[in-house]
């Protein structure tokens, strides 16, 4: 058990960022995207008996945390329900989003948190440089539809941003 | 598409940019307490089915059922309850058999319909135990009055005021079970339907969005 503990720990210590990727896309302030990592971490605990090693850790991950994000994790009382980005989750690159410095990464942003979340789960998975093929396969549904979902998508956020 | 360049160069280079956890703050983290739905989930579903084991227990005790044992009715009654621990076994059994299913290691549409089968066996228990319980209503009503001295001396009375005044009685008495199982009924499902609604509504929209892409296609 020890042994597992200390095994597990080390591999999410090493993969910890897409935990903080996906945190990202789904919480708006730091509060969330703490209470989110928190619940990803226990998720990914308590299926790592299952975890075969038949597929990479960091593959298995992304499964898990969308899984969380989606269906599992109950939206905290204290989160702050806001479209706003705050530039306080820890000390990401929100500072980016400075008007001055990018003001269109910053709609860019915005118009991505106005997503699904089902659509985020597909965007993420595409910003990781995933096929459609372990797109289709993390969110079960057809290599198709989730074809057909990403171009909706990106219609979806073009009009956002030309609006 | 320029901008998803845009936001795919700024996601990796982003990327860099977030807090590292050290080794001890990890496992500080795998001990806390969950709030994942299917938690809650189990949690509620356990708390039902205490409640309506405890239900048939409070009123396995009670007077009343001393009473209607004295009426020799024994042939209805023991079927009766044989028939609720059986059902409350079964549904116990496919319930825990759905909740062990689940796993966050499956795909996103899997989890969900398994997060939702493992519901509506808890849901389909209420059912039964609404169902069964407007039936027990009716049945007690009955043995009631076929049995109870002090109805049958009622009736008596009321039956040498006028056959009509029978009738009239009857109707009372059906309308007030009635009323009695709908007010019931209603407050049960009321409570049932918020909870679960609040718990489930975000999950019933996003499996409805996966579901909606498959049949479009």
């Amino acid at each position: 058990m020890k042994s597992s503990e200390h095994n597990f720990v080390e591999l999410l210590q090493k993969h910890q960022n897409i935990v903080h990727k996906i945190c990202r896309l789904y919480t708006n302030d730091s509060d969330a995207h703490k209470d989110l990592f928190q619940e990803i971490t226990i998720q990914l605990w308590k299926a790592y008996p299952k975890f075969r090693g038949d597929s990479k850790f960091s593959t298995w991950m992304y499964r898990v945390g969308l899984n969380t994000s989606i269906t599992l994790y109950r939206k905290s009382l204290r989160r702050v329900e806001s479209q706003s980005i705050e530039p306080v989750a820890y000390k990401l690159s929100y500072e980016e989003y400075d008007d001055t410095k990018d003001k269109q990464l910053k709609m860019i942003y915005e118009a991505v948190h106005k997503l699904n979340d089902i659509e985020k789960g597909i965007i993420f998975l595409y910003l990781e440089n995933k096929n459609y093929k372990e797109i289709s396969e993390t969110l079960g549904i057809s290599e198709v539809n989730a074809r057909v979902r990403m171009n909706r998508i990106k219609t979806k956020l073009k009009t956002q941003l030309n609006s | 598409m320029d901008e998803l360049e845009l936001l795919k160069k700024d996601w990796e280079t982003s990327s860099k940019n977030y807090p590292e956890l050290n080794k001890k703050e990890i496992y500080k983290l795998i001990y806390k307490r969950s709030s994942s739905i299917v938690k809650w989930i189990f949690i509620i579903s356990l708390l039902e089915f205490a409640f309506w084991t405890l239900i048939s227990f409070t009123f396995k005790d009670s007077k009343d059922l001393e009473k209607m044992e004295s009426y020799d009715v024994d042939y209805i009654l023991y079927p009766l309850m044989i028939l609720g621990y059986a059902v409350l076994i079964y549904f116990f059994y496919i319930f825990y058999k759905n909740y062990k299913n689940i796993s966050a290691t499956e795909n996103t549409k899997t989890l969900m319909e398994r997060i939702l089968k493992t519901r509506k066996t808890v849901k389909h228990y209420v059912v039964f135990n609404l169902v069964f319980m407007c039936i027990s209503i009716i049945i007690g009503v009955y043995i009631e009055m076929t049995n109870n001295p002090d109805v049958q001396n009622m009736l008596t009375r009321i039956q040498s005021e006028g056959e009509g005044n029978v009738t009239v009685f009857y109707l009372i008495v059906v309308g007030v079970s009635i009323i009695a199982m709908a007010i019931i009924t209603a407050i049960l499902l009321g409570f049932y339907y918020l909870i679960y609604g609040l718990l489930l509504k975000r999950l019933k929209s996003n499996y409805k969005d996966l579901k909606e892409l498959e049949t479009e296609s």
